[in-house]
């Protein structure tokens, strides 16, 4: 990974972002995130788990508050270098893979950043092994499975070799066993995870740490065990509790 | 499988075949525009009765077709669109161009009159050699596009010094022909399965889809431009890997070159026909 970074990776403070003439989707957030952390963010539709994810990357960049990223301000100017450290699996992995063949999707941000050809190749490897679509490499992005895609999507983004991985609903259309896989390789990997999902049982595996918004406001803000067990707090919010803790109290 | 599917099919086909590890597909991928552009003026700038040099010409397509192991029928198939667009061009010229021009068979008399044989009108000959053009002209685009990616067309482009924003807006149609035909498919799809019994879409439908299409294409398109912000492209798109030339790939330039010029410069035909008179 890159530069050694000690303060925290991520620093949010009294964050607050509206769409244009509306209501303001996020209010107030507050949230630090250590190096190697893993962080679910969980809530009903709406409540502004992907615009705090497009916030994080600088997409959407006329917010209040403070946004530290690898200890930049989220500025226009900052915007290239915080995207260096920073990879974004989109929800839809067809938005995400644009390039001919995987392999070549794989290679584009390595190329993009100037990378010398070794290099490119040498990440391009690692990210198709920890990935185990190695096989995918010279595969055309439209012939790929649903699973395929979503994990040459998650390649794309080791590639260049991220300090903070974020990811919109990484488990949406994934066939179980291509879901254990995901959760795997999501345990295997050291940077720090964001994971924006409803799926509790998902985010119950991969994170150790859950914030949970509700109206654009943070809920709650502990360890995933504690708060995805509270069947209260979920259910108040438009949630309910993972599937392996329902039928527990059952 | 929706016509649309079909039409996306045949795309991701061109790319199956730039992907085969044929030595041609592994030339420089300007050398192969440069051969290709450089062949499309020689033809082209034949002059219209001269049937004779346009046709040997076809070494050319021949030769890359065996070399680039390509099916010559499948290309065909391939271009029926534009082939027969190609070949109507000069299809009027065998009525206004009535001036014979050579005949085959007959008896020339003491007078210099032709007697019997058949008669070639200056409007035929340029007929073919329009049509040959053509075909020509198409033959070895395509065989350009199946041979080399549009990434690598494109970075050699910019070697050529062709302005990057030309270059960008060839690149993201191609990214988006991908977008408009997959968001399009859907739609038809969606439609179809609620109107199980109409043939085509009710022109009533044409307004609402056509505005939802164009919407849900702009929106993913943005969306992947997003996404390759996301990986470092800012405008200076770096396609591919730098590519160095290799000592074949100026070799097979070269040689090429000087068959254009010969073909080109003299005529083949004439001087291998005299060799036999």
């Amino acid at each position: 990974m890159k530069t050694g970074i000690e303060k925290h990776l991520l620093h949010i403070e009294n964050l607050s972002y509206h769409y244009e003439n509306d209501e303001p989707v996020l209010k107030n957030i507050n949230i630090d995130v250590n190096q190697g952390e893993s962080i679910g963010v969980i809530g009903t539709n709406g409540v502004g788990k992907s615009t705090l994810l497009k916030l994080l990357v600088g997409l959407l960049l006329d917010y209040d508050g403070t946004l530290e990223v690898v200890n930049h301000p989220m500025i226009r100017e900052n915007v290239n270098h915080i995207r260096e450290h920073i990879g974004y699996v989109f929800q839809d992995s067809d938005n995400q893979l644009f390039m001919t063949t995987v392999g070549e999707d794989v290679a584009f941000g390595p190329i993009n950043y100037g990378l010398p050809q070794d290099e490119v190749n040498r990440r391009v490897d690692e990210a198709l092994r920890l990935t185990h679509i190695e096989h995918l490499r010279d595969k055309h992005v439209y012939k790929l499975s649903g699973g395929e895609k979503k994990l040459a999507s998650i390649a794309t983004i080791l590639s260049m070799e991220p300090d903070i991985i974020l990811m919109d609903e990484p488990s949406v259309a994934l066939d179980p066993q291509n879901r254990r896989h995901l959760i795997n390789l999501l345990n295997d990997l050291a940077p720090m995870k964001i994971i924006a999902s409803h799926d509790l049982d998902f985010v119950l595996d991969t994170c150790d740490r859950v914030v949970l918004l509700y109206e654009g406001e943070i809920i709650a803000d502990g360890p995933a065990d504690e708060i995805l067990r509270d069947k209260e707090l979920l259910e108040s919010h438009g949630l309910e509790l993972p599937i392996r803790y329902y039928y527990q109290e059952i | 499988m929706s016509t649309i599917d079909n039409k996306l099919k045949a795309i991701s086909n061109i790319n199956t075949l730039q992907q085969r590890d044929q030595w041609v597909n592994h030339l420089h991928p300007l050398v192969k525009l440069l051969l290709t552009f450089i062949y499309i003026i020689s033809v082209v700038s034949i002059s219209k009765y001269n049937l004779s040099k346009m046709l040997v010409f076809a070494i050319y397509p021949f030769f890359c077709f065996n070399l680039a192991d390509l099916n010559f029928r499948d290309a065909i198939y391939r271009m029926r669109l534009i082939l027969p667009l190609v070949m109507v061009v000069g299809i009027f010229n065998p009525i206004f161009d009535r001036d014979i021009m050579l005949y085959i068979g007959g008896n020339v008399m003491a007078n210099g009159e032709h007697v019997g044989g058949l008669a070639i009108s200056a409007g035929v000959i340029s007929m073919l050699t329009l049509m040959l053009k053509g075909v020509y002209a198409v033959l070895a685009t395509y065989i350009l596009i199946a041979t080399t990616s549009i990434e690598e067309i494109c970075y050699a482009m910019r070697k050529l010094h062709v302005p990057q924003i030309l270059v960008l807006v060839i690149l993201l149609i191609n990214r988006y022909i991908y977008i408009l035909g997959e968001e399009a498919s859907r739609i038809m799809t969606a439609y179809k399965l609620r109107a199980p019994s109409q043939k085509g879409i009710h022109y009533k439908a044409w307004g609402p889809l056509v505005g939802q299409w164009l919407i849900r294409s702009m929106d993913r398109a943005e969306t992947v431009y997003e996404s390759m912000q996301l990986r470092g492209f800012n405008g200076e798109y770096r396609y591919v890997a730098d590519q160095k030339t290799r000592a074949t790939d100026v070799i097979y330039f070269m040689v090429w070159l000087a068959v254009f010029a010969v073909f080109r410069f003299t005529n083949v035909v004439e001087l291998l026909g005299g060799l036999f008179v």
